[in-house]
């Protein structure tokens, strides 16, 4: 047990005497370049990808409902991106909050990502198993956002809320999450640039996103089937039609 | 008592005290001890490691009514140390504008080895566990938007958190890690029966009996030395569920009516007993196993018979059950308001 223990100690009295040494300036020898990238989100409705927009008077295209959608967020984390040589840089703490009700929370900016050519990237809808086991969180994830179960602790991957008249009672909440079992909506999703994404030093790029709302109905079908608030197979089987969906629109 | 000091939090802040100069915060292993008959703890604060002043904050926050929307019930109100940190012989706590739930306050004990909590283990670590008294309508009914802004207004509590986590800029989850340290301490293992295992006491002939009682009948869900194995079964207390229990949260039929088994620790001192309180005694919770438990289809192997026992056995149970009373635990001042 000691001579396992030795080398531990040894290590970890390395790590301690390292961690006083902070203020010691020691510059790092890399002939690494780093640049930005920006994030879009955008939200069309329906195949006729008419704008969306909370507050606003939507038709389903399929079942006729009547919407107006009050409340529409939900998470996406653990960006990934591929270069032309194979290589994968992943955004340490990727974690994303896109509030429609925020502009600000729809355009997020990547940065300190080693420059290159880039043929493609991962996103991970919904935040991954890890961080819904492991106690408080911050930042995106504080649970002021009002995206975590409280009764069934987990993140929820998306939230839409509004009225219709084709509900009984006039309103619907879709509460969608889950993230374990055969009703984990957590997916990760690879997209394939249609043309290379330079990152550079100088010049910062968009990755435009589409994601469509009217998705959530296309299997499930009218709000007159109901609201829900819990993981569950209508969960999965609308994160799987709205993330099946989401698409990358063209990289300015 | 002798307590292993929980090690390699001592170590680390061993280090952290090395480089102190330039930290205000004195990081102090000895807030957290694991008992040593005990297993390793499930919570160990790796992000922010236990020390005084946050465990001090979480009791400050634990004891204060500013949790409330209408600043009238603290975590304490329904968690009383006197009763092992569970109502005052309350079956259904009452919350904010005298709404009632509908579950037991449960004891709060030994909490760092509990993989999940609520009576249906819905909740999957101590550091989220208040946000659902928090906010629940019928017990604190408190947004956690509201809750931040209560917090960050008090200039008292702005002292505290940049004390605790060298920041008065008060967010959500360095609350819930203050509230987890405190509870975490919350550690009782020095009861009678603690000395009688340790060869400090003697047991009586009465004792002796209900032990064995308990060992051959109880103690392979209530599983020494944390009198529970974390289970969820089915106790034949009904055969139909107004409370799925269970599947409410796994949403599995077969989980129906089922909760989590509870730590047999201060049994003698959290009446009334099961998930919603409806037994007022310790007798009524023996004869419920001796002869109340209903074949509902629902029964775990271990659960598919009635003990029979006789007044005596059920008498010598009983005494051996109130062994486990921490008369330290309820007054150490360490966890009192």
């Amino acid at each position: 047990m000691k001579n396992i223990l030795k080398p531990i100690i040894a290590a970890a009295l390395m790590f301690g005497l390292s961690s006083c040494e902070k203020d010691v300036d020691t510059p790092i020898e890399t002939t690494e370049t780093y640049g930005d990238v920006n994030i879009d989100f955008n939200y069309v409705w329906g195949m006729g990808m008419e704008d969306f927009s909370l507050n606003d008077t939507l038709i389903h295209p399929m079942n006729g409902d009547t919407l107006v959608f009050s409340t529409f967020k939900h998470y996406i984390s653990n960006i990934k991106l591929t270069k032309d040589d194979g290589t994968i840089w992943t955004q340490s703490e990727s974690y994303h909050f896109l509030n429609v009700s925020d502009p600000n929370s729809l355009s997020i900016n990547i940065s300190d990502v080693p420059t290159g050519n880039y043929t493609g990237m991962e996103v991970t809808f919904g935040v991954d198993s890890t961080r819904n086991v492991s106690g408080a969180q911050s930042g995106a994830l504080d649970v002021i956002n009002g995206m975590f179960w409280n009764w069934n602790s987990g993140y929820i991957m998306l939230k839409a809320e509004g009225g219709s008249p084709q509900s009984t009672d006039g309103s619907f909440a879709y509460h969608i999450g889950g993230f374990s079992g055969e009703n984990n909506v957590v997916s990760a999703k690879d997209f394939t640039f249609s043309s290379d994404l330079v990152i550079s030093e100088t010049e910062i790029h968009t990755i435009n996103f589409r994601a469509n709302p009217a998705k959530l109905f296309h299997t499930y079908g009218s709000v007159e089937n109901g609201s829900f608030h819990m993981p569950g197979a209508n969960a999965k089987m609308m994160a799987d039609d709205f993330n099946g969906w989401t698409n990358i629109s063209s990289i300015e | 008592m002798t307590y292993k000091t929980w090690k390699v939090t001592l170590f680390l802040s061993a280090f952290l005290f090395s480089c102190s100069q330039d930290h205000e915060i004195v990081r102090d292993a000895v807030v957290f001890k694991a008992p040593e008959s005990f297993p390793e703890p499930v919570y160990t604060s790796e992000k922010f490691p236990f020390s005084k002043e946050c465990v001090e904050l979480g009791k400050k926050l634990f004891y204060d009514p500013i949790l409330s929307i209408d600043n009238t019930i603290s975590c304490g109100n329904c968690h009383a140390q006197s009763h092992a940190f569970s109502d005052h012989n309350t079956a259904l706590s009452t919350g904010v504008n005298d709404l009632v739930g509908t579950r037991n306050s449960p004891a709060l004990i030994n909490l760092a080895w509990q993989p999940y909590f609520m009576h249906d283990g819905g909740v999957n670590h101590i550091e989220v566990f208040p946000i659902a008294p928090i906010t629940n309508p019928v017990e604190m009914s408190l947004s956690i938007a509201e809750m931040i802004d209560k917090l960050s207004s008090n200039s008292a509590y702005r002292s505290d958190f940049q004390n605790a986590f060298e920041t008065d800029s008060i967010s959500s989850d360095l609350v819930f890690v203050a509230i987890a340290q405190f509870q975490s301490t919350l550690i009782s293992a020095n009861s009678k029966y603690d000395k009688y295992v340790h060869g400090e006491v003697s047991f009586s002939s009465e004792e002796k009996s209900g032990l064995d009682l308990f060992e051959s009948n109880c103690a392979s869900c209530h599983k020494p030395p944390l009198f529970t194995d974390y289970s969820f079964v089915n106790n034949g207390l009904d055969y139909t569920f107004n409370d799925a229990g269970r599947a409410l949260v796994s949403q599995k039929s077969a989980d129906s009516g089922k909760f989590k088994v509870p730590t047999l620790r201060n049994i003698a001192l959290t009446n009334p007993y099961m998930h919603n309180g409806r037994f007022m005694s310790l007798d009524e919770v023996i004869n419920h196993y001796s002869e109340g438990v209903k074949e509902n289809g629902y029964l775990g192997p271990r659960l598919n018979r009635n003990l029979n026992l006789s007044d005596q056995e059920k008498a010598d149970l009983i005494t051996f059950l109130q062994t486990l009373t921490d008369y330290e635990f309820i007054s150490n001042p360490d966890f009192s308001e």
